[in-house]
């Protein structure tokens, strides 16, 4: 059996449990309004990172390497990254996607997310640049 | 078969810092953090008292819902484990990208299979990544007001939560021992001394690249850039569920206005200023005969004071000082000792949230109140006027804004 299968029947069984388990909240979820657009965006959180996010930073990262000498190029990534991550995560209030619901139910507006955005990032920038000059000022006067 | 070109070639893969190693200290703190996701979440659901009246948003039905009453103390309970959830959920979006970046040649290891274990682990991985992706995604979307997937949130970020804790949990006993291994042939904390001139590949390990580049960044490098993006997202929104002078500093959170924040507003609601005129009647039930209150009648009742955390399910919060009539008098007044379960009904014509039913511990709380005045002041019509609910520790929505009725059950 472990020959043919390539593990314990334990794990077997574990996975069927999970399996079973699984598809039973699945087969709930399907159950609900609009269930073709829950399957939509489970199979599209598995697309995002892998088909979208990895290829695009794995390629800007390989361009922004190409014949840099180690250690320089950390200085841009960072920064970029973390601009980058904010605004993956807050795409919602910095592209003002959710200010209409946000207006019918608190009254108030949306203002400035995309000019906070922009000055951290800048921040960020100036800081990681203020960093690489320390360092090699530091670095050549040693 | 011959093994297509690309990522699925061994050569392709060139990181120096993929391995098992890096892959457990990843998948460890992902693992924290997931679980604080995860246990808070639940603990929403069962804040909700979804087995009481109409509370449940998720199938009344649904097996391992609550066996406990959610308590009423300390006031800012649900305020904590709400911004913790989000908060957290946060914080996990950079972890869990870098996880997902050192097991990514996994993903076109070739054949896809090598033997049915393999396989079936794979199966169970898919539904841990989609469901880790879909909370994820649907969470921040929603916390941010952009209701762009059409769908029920409460009960689909639900069901994907249950389909996440299995395959978390069969992937934790499978990979449990792997990361154990790393660990141990590795040490803990050893390959973090290595700086960039010092940081070699791993010895072994299926993620580890055969003809890897040289390192461009050492592994504790790789780790403060990941803490690093965890604190931006954790200042850019972590002020407005402490509130306070911190909400102005949460530069990218739905909530940073100043003052004590409008959940919905009285247009929202469809609540019209005629139906909480002159003709207002607080009407309560359950007594020997139904009680009509007018607005002067509930001034005219025993009032108390109390300062209380109010805590919204997307994760911000206020503190306010609340005035009211304790609920406890007005069960006393209805004619009803110790009621099981309190029905408040809003006068909002419309929506699930327009009733909440309250527990036995929750109106006998002496801090929950019928309010009429918030920071001393009579409430304004979007904050609930004539009266509205505040029980400290409950979920925001279900302090009902709009009292139209009162029905203590025993």
């Amino acid at each position: 059996m472990k020959e043919r299968y390539g593990a314990s029947p334990l794990h077997l069984l574990a996975h069927l449990a999970a399996l079973a388990l699984a598809a039973w909240a699945l087969l709930q979820a399907l159950q609900l309004g609009g269930w073709e657009r829950i399957v939509l965006w489970l199979a599209g959180a598995i697309m995002l990172h892998d088909m979208v996010l990895w290829p695009a930073y794995t390629t800007l990262d390989r361009l922004a390497r190409r014949g840099r000498p180690a250690g320089w190029v950390n200085y841009v990534r960072v920064p970029v990254g973390i601009s980058a991550l904010l605004l993956l995560a807050f795409f919602p209030v910095i592209c003002d996607k959710g200010e209409r619901t946000y207006m019918r139910v608190s009254g108030e507006s949306w203002e400035g997310y995309a000019g906070r955005w922009l000055l951290v990032s800048a921040l960020l920038f100036i800081a990681a640049g203020a960093l690489y000059l320390a360092r090699s000022r530091s670095g050549s006067s040693s | 078969m011959r093994t297509p070109p690309g990522p699925f070639r061994p050569g392709f893969w060139k990181s120096p810092l993929r391995g098992p190693w890096m892959t457990a200290v990843l998948g460890s703190l992902l693992l924290v953090l997931l679980a604080v996701v995860a246990v808070t979440g639940f603990l929403s659901h069962a804040a909700y008292q979804p087995d009481l009246g109409r509370n449940a948003l998720v199938d009344p039905d649904v097996p391992f819902t609550t066996f406990f009453d959610w308590p009423t103390g300390p006031s800012w309970l649900y305020a904590l484990t709400q911004g913790l959830h989000v908060n957290a959920g946060l914080v996990a979006i950079p972890v869990l990208l870098a996880k997902l970046w050192s097991v990514i040649p996994r993903l076109f290891q070739w054949p896809p299979a090598r033997t049915p274990a393999d396989g079936i682990e794979r199966a169970a991985i898919a539904l841990l990544v989609a469901s880790t992706g879909f909370l994820s995604a649907t969470g921040v979307a929603n916390m941010q007001y952009w209701y762009v997937f059409h769908f029920d949130f409460v009960k689909a970020h639900y069901y994907a939560a249950v389909v996440f804790v299995v395959a978390l949990a069969v992937h934790l006993v499978v990979k449990l021992p792997v990361a154990l291994r790393a660990y141990r042939s590795r040490g803990v904390l050893t390959p973090l001394r290595a700086g960039i001139a010092e940081t070699r590949p791993e010895p072994d390990g299926d993620t580890v690249a055969v003809a890897p580049d040289p390192p461009t960044i050492s592994r504790r490098g790789l780790l403060a850039a990941v803490g690093g993006g965890s604190l931006a997202l954790l200042v850019a929104n972590a002020g407005q569920s402490v509130g306070g002078p911190l909400r102005g500093v949460a530069f990218l959170a739905p909530r940073r206005a100043g003052g004590f924040p409008v959940n919905k507003t009285a247009a929202g609601a469809k609540v019209t200023d005629a139906m909480v005129g002159a003709g207002y009647r607080l009407v309560l039930r359950g007594g020997p005969s139904e009680i009509m209150l007018t607005l002067d009648d509930l001034r005219a009742l025993p009032q108390a004071t109390h300062t209380l955390t109010l805590g919204c399910v997307e994760g911000w919060s206020t503190r306010q000082q609340w005035t009211g009539v304790p609920l406890a008098e007005l069960a006393r007044r209805a004619g009803v000792d110790e009621p099981a379960e309190l029905l408040v009904g809003s006068l909002q014509p419309a929506g699930v949230l327009r009733q909440a039913t309250l527990a036995r511990g929750q109106v006998a709380d002496a801090r929950s109140l019928l309010v009429l005045r918030a920071g001393g002041e009579e409430l304004t019509l979007d904050h609930g006027y004539p009266a509205r609910i505040i029980v400290p520790g409950l979920p925001g929505v279900h302090n009902t804004k709009w009292v139209g009725s009162l029905e203590f059950r025993t």
